[in-house]
């Protein structure tokens, strides 16, 4: 079989009239943009993302499901997730000991999600959303109490939701969220 | 003779009333109102909101006075290093250099209201609004900064590239009406035959001429942002900068009204009549109405053009407007000889 024939390619037109008419044409699409504006800037106190179901945010701590495999810890690669030792009675025996519970460095978390996914009991789960502040630093790093409730969301308190869909002629488009929607 | 009466025969008086409220007030008031309208639009055009927060109300209309009030509570900072004295006097005499061509323009036809005998007003005009150009230069050199004496600089070259075209463009409506009288030129487009449509060409060429002379989208050379930080302007602060600006935007509402005159027919439809109102205060608002609009279509184009390097700015001036503005000189002497101009 005969392979196929380079095509050569077409040099870019040059021209006093060729110029004229892009100019004209970008005039044209600038109007355009002006009668129609296709905005979709989030303004962002009033107004905040809800983010969809599976979203990657911030990570909880179920403790009852936790069995202490320290999985998460080692598979992080940005070792975020480390286990501290925190002493305890156990219930059965009234004996002393000491176990180990995963604790979030946010700091140097990437929010990859491989701790979620690696856990074996599913004690872990991500929030669908990632705004939140902290006051100072020493703050984002939490302890087991702070680890197991899921972090203040500020702008849910004060904003309305709304959603980014892409629509197929004007782009990306912003549309109030409608409750219970996934 | 009442107080209040001599206050108003005193800014009615035509020179006064053409330089203090026409060529300050007036521009600076549609000024604040286009700058909003240049960032809105570039906004809009380019998906997003531009000002807004000030009060969303209104769509953020109060933006720019905070942003005036700002520019007037800053503290003027003079470095060390500058040409003290020039570094003053500079942005001044520009501000005013940028004013003084509307003394030299008729905003009616009524020659009772006319600061200056109007026989050359086009030469005049046109001369003196060519001077202020070199106070620009003047202010990089004496900052004594590398990106302000490489704005200066700029501006020097760009004057080259315009001030021949913006002439010729603006002169040829003289070939048409073969006066050098501002007021013949617009009665000459009485009953609908403005100049515009009858010499689009000489038009075009103003206007693009007028773009590279007060650094519109196209052309903003001298004070690219993200090349030369504000290019002659870099090291003035506050009131001073504020001023360099102002001036800047006065320049821009001149030519407007200068093309308004020329082009647009000045204050036809509406034909002056006798008293203050009728004879002076109309005219010239119809005139400004359209000069703003002309501003607001310059402002228009930040939204969609980019910028030209400085070389590709001047091979098209001189290889494309240059005959441009040419034709449309030849094109006005046709018609006139051909008598198409009453």
């Amino acid at each position: 079989m005969v392979p196929p024939k380079p095509v050569p390619k077409t040099k870019p037109r040059r021209g006093i009239f060729h110029a004229f008419k892009g100019n004209l044409e970008a005039l044209m699409i600038g109007v355009k943009y002006f009668i129609d504006p296709k905005r979709f800037t989030l303004i962002y106190p009033k107004e905040y993302n809800k983010l969809r179901e599976g979203y990657r945010g911030f990570i909880v701590l179920i403790k009852q499901k936790c069995i202490n495999c320290a999985s998460c810890a080692r598979i992080c690669p940005a070792a975020a997730m480390k286990m501290i030792r925190i002493p305890e009675v156990d219930e059965k025996t009234g004996k002393q000991k000491v176990k180990n519970w995963p604790v979030i460095d946010y700091r140097r978390c990437i929010f990859c999600g491989y701790c979620v996914d690696v856990c074996p009991t599913e004690a872990l789960y991500h929030v669908p959303y990632h705004d939140v502040v902290y006051q100072n630093m020493a703050e984002m790093y939490l302890d087991l109490e702070s680890f197991q409730k899921p972090p203040e969301y500020k702008a849910a308190e004060e904003g309305i939701p709304v959603r980014y869909i892409v629509d197929e002629e004007r782009g990306l488009v912003k549309v109030p969220y409608k409750e219970g929607e996934k | 003779m009442d107080v209040i009466d001599v206050i108003v025969k005193i800014i009615t008086w035509p020179p006064l009333w053409q330089l203090v409220v026409l060529g300050l007030v007036a521009p600076l008031g549609v000024v604040v109102g286009i700058l909003w309208f240049e960032r809105k639009t570039a906004a809009r055009v380019q998906r997003r909101f531009g000002p807004l927060h000030v009060s969303p109300r209104i769509g953020g209309a109060i933006q720019l006075i905070a942003d005036l009030m700002r520019y007037a509570f800053q503290e003027i900072i003079i470095p060390k290093t500058v040409d003290k004295g020039v570094f003053l006097i500079a942005p001044l005499t520009a501000l005013v250099l940028s004013i003084v061509p509307v003394v030299a323009v008729p905003f009616t036809s009524v020659s009772h209201y006319w600061p200056i005998p109007m026989e050359y007003s086009v030469l005049i005009s046109l001369a003196l609004s060519t001077i202020s150009a070199i106070f620009i230069v003047l202010a990089g050199w004496a900052s004594n900064n590398k990106f302000s004496i490489i704005g200066g600089m700029r501006e020097a070259y760009m004057i080259t590239a315009y001030e021949l075209m913006i002439i010729l463009a603006i002169l040829s409506v003289s070939a048409m009406t073969t006066s050098y009288n501002f007021v013949d030129v617009v009665l000459a487009q009485t009953g609908g035959k403005w100049f515009i449509i009858l010499n689009p060409l000489a038009f075009l060429a103003a206007f693009i001429s007028v773009l590279m002379a007060t650094s519109g989208f196209p052309f903003e050379i001298p004070e690219s942002e993200n090349e030369v930080v504000a290019g002659p302007f870099t090291e003035y602060s506050g009131l001073l900068y504020g001023v360099n600006m102002g001036a800047a935007y006065i320049k821009r509402f001149v030519y407007s009204i200068f093309i308004t005159l020329a082009f647009l027919g000045g204050w036809l439809p509406y034909g002056p009549g006798d008293g203050f109102i009728s004879g002076y205060l109309i005219p010239s608002l119809v005139i400004i109405v359209k000069a703003t609009i002309l501003m607001a279509v310059f402002s228009f184009l930040r939204a969609v053009y980019g910028r030209y390097r400085l070389d590709q700015a001047l091979d098209f001036a001189w290889k494309l407007l240059f005959p441009l503005a040419l034709m449309g000189f030849g094109l006005g002497l046709l018609e006139a000889y051909i008598g198409l101009i009453g």
